[in-house]
């Protein structure tokens, strides 16, 4: 379950985030869309820990992750760490290394990771038939499901993503769908932020950002009407 | 990659092999055939003959020729040598009982260059014993007179020093100044220490995969399980030192085999390394040996963190360890350099880092392990630090 209340955050001068709050409780998905440069991927790398707030509040499972106190804003990275699994836009992967190198980095209990690999959440992205494989020989569909792959290290009960769709075929994107499906049934919890309309499918609540505000709207808003929304 | 580095380290240091045939020292181009006319065969006159013969201000310039009195003034007649000497009998013996025979210096009459200027210095000499010898009988006639005859031995000690500290200064006129292009170092050592040096940065290429930036993503999700981006490129760089110290050492160590199968290789070793039994000193040479990989591991570092992509750190890292080591003289010795490159080389990382491979091939040297331990320690702090900045940006 993720609170967040009243997150505010800036670069420079230039507000991005005035006041988001929304809360998601668990098995739920949370989608965010909006368009190009409104915060999406800001609000994410806050609840993600990589991007402090300037105020505001920051809940997973009812422990803080970020807070205020004295007019500066504290994060527990613990929690951050245990609670959250993070998919940016961007594959952090090492293209020299091999996909099972470049788990191993994030898996360090090298058992688990095979478990993984045969019958765990890798099996079911389909990790495990392209596994020996150098990274940089691998489709961008195949990068994204190793992303997410490593954002699932240690199974955490929430899963932040961040367009995970972006320039992925058809075949991709229902595949990382079916994966979320599952994880959703696992009762993980799902902030998406996406520009695709096949994702609001699973979501039980969309929101939409605008002028660094939160507003959520009919999930069954689709084309034009979602669009006039931003 | 490795094989590339290898195959580029040999061929400049061809180049800088060829380049520096010329540096051999050329012998003296003028050196005059004096010669020498012994009346009697006596032995003393021949081992005061032999003494001068062997003084190396003598042998410098002169080549002694013994000869008959027929020989030697038909040698002077048709010029084959710029001067004749002829030693009276009793030479030695008159020396020391006082009587001071003459000895006879002829030169030709036309004399050429070679001739008028030994004439000088042979005229030079003689005034300069004349003086010698009134300095000594006016010091004994004034003993005598103030009959202070205990004090004579002090007397012909002052003159002695005084007349010595002038004669070895006119030493320097003859005495051959070496300056040496390799420094302290043989030419073997010297450019055993440029190649440990462009191996060490060119392995700098092989190492891209472990060194070069890694994506921005995959730092932010190092920085969200609690590792800092000080740590991260602490961390990278440490793993690059590791594979560049390892690929050195396995380098070294194929060397130090070879030598064991191949005598020429193992003497052409011998001929590298000074070796030492001083424990300070091989503790000295293996902190010097360290910080040559720490600190050519954080210039390439360093690069990694400037360039974006892998080809353009590759490029660059050949690019500036070639014009480094040249500026510092590491292809050419930097005597062969213009003035104000020199002075920019004398500056730059390499001219440390070929310095303390000196220490590590050529033998400890305090001043220099001093220096060069002091320039590497500057240019990784510089360096290390920069590369932090950049990245971190980055």
């Amino acid at each position: 379950m993720i609170t967040v209340e009243d997150i505010t955050s800036s670069y420079g001068r230039k507000k991005i985030l005035k006041g988001v709050s929304f809360t998601a409780m668990r098995g739920e998905c949370i989608a965010i869309v909006g368009a190009n440069g409104c915060g999406k991927s800001t609000l994410l790398s806050v609840l993600a820990g990589t991007l402090k707030p300037k105020s505001g509040e920051v809940l997973y499972y009812g422990r803080k992750a970020w807070s205020a106190s004295g007019g500066r804003m504290y994060a527990d990275r613990e929690i951050i760490r245990g609670m959250t699994g993070y998919v940016p836009q961007e594959n952090p992967l090492i293209p020299e290394l091999t996909v099972y190198d470049n788990l191993r980095l994030w898996y360090p209990d090298k058992k688990k990771l095979k478990q993984e690999l045969s019958q765990g959440f890798l099996n079911l992205l389909g990790i495990h038939e392209f596994s020996d494989k150098q990274v940089n020989r691998l489709s961008g569909g195949m990068k994204k499901r190793v992303s997410i792959g490593i954002a699932m290290a240690g199974m955490p009960p929430v899963l932040l993503l961040d367009e995970p769709s972006a320039a992925l075929d058809l075949v991709c994107k229902e595949e990382i769908r079916r994966y979320l499906q599952a994880y959703l049934e696992r009762k993980g919890t799902v902030v998406i932020t996406t520009h695709e309309e096949s994702e609001l499918e699973m979501c039980s609540k969309v929101y939409v950002m605008k002028d660094g505000r939160l507003k959520q709207v009919d999930r069954g808003l689709r084309g034009e009407a979602l669009v006039r929304m931003f | 990659m490795l094989a590339q580095a290898i195959l580029l380290m040999v061929l400049i240091g061809m180049i800088a092999f060829c380049g520096t045939r010329n540096m051999q020292k050329a012998p003296l181009a003028v050196r005059a055939d004096i010669g020498i006319v012994i009346r009697e065969d006596n032995v003393m006159t021949q081992m005061a003959l032999k003494y001068v013969e062997n003084l190396e201000s003598a042998s410098q310039v002169c080549h002694f020729v013994e000869l008959s009195e027929t020989e030697g003034f038909e040698a002077l007649r048709k010029r084959e040598c710029v001067a004749l000497i002829v030693l009276p009998e009793q030479l030695i013996e008159g020396i020391m009982n006082g009587a001071n025979p003459s000895v006879e210096v002829y030169f030709p009459e036309d004399a050429g260059l070679e001739s008028m200027l030994l004439r000088e210095l042979t005229e030079s000499g003689t005034g300069l014993l004349r003086v010698a010898q009134a300095q000594i009988y006016g010091a004994y006639d004034t003993a005598v007179q103030y009959g202070m005859l205990d004090r004579l031995s002090v007397m012909q000690g002052e003159i002695d020093s005084y007349n010595l500290a002038f004669a070895l200064d006119r030493l320097a006129v003859y005495k051959e100044e070496t300056v040496a292009a390799s420094g302290r170092m043989s030419i073997v050592q010297f450019y055993g220490a440029s190649a440990m040096i462009l191996f060490l940065m060119l392995i700098g290429m092989a190492v891209y995969p472990v060194m070069q930036r890694a994506p921005s993503a995959f730092r932010r999700q190092l920085a969200r399980q609690g590792t800092g981006e000080g740590w991260q490129c602490f961390c990278k760089w440490f793993c690059g030192f590791l594979c560049m110290g390892l690929l050195g050492l396995a380098a070294w160590m194929v060397i130090r085999v070879t030598g064991l199968f191949i005598p020429e290789a193992s003497s052409l070793m011998q001929t590298l390394m000074q070796g030492t039994k001083d424990a300070s000193h091989i503790l000295a040479q293996t902190a010097a040996g360290l910080m040559i990989v720490v600190t050519v591991s954080v210039l390439v570092y360093f690069i990694y963190s400037l360039s974006g992509g892998r080809t353009a750190a590759v490029l660059l890292i050949f690019l500036l360890s070639v014009a480094m080591l040249y500026l510092s003289g590491g292809l050419i010795p930097s005597v062969f350099l213009p003035a104000a490159v020199q002075v920019i080389g004398d500056k730059l990382p390499t001219a440390y880092l070929i310095g303390a491979a000196g220490n590590v091939l050529g033998g400890y040297h305090e001043e220099t392990f001093r220096q060069c331990m002091i320039g590497m320690g500057c240019y990784t702090l510089l360096f290390g630090l920069a590369s932090y900045l950049f990245r971190r940006r980055g």
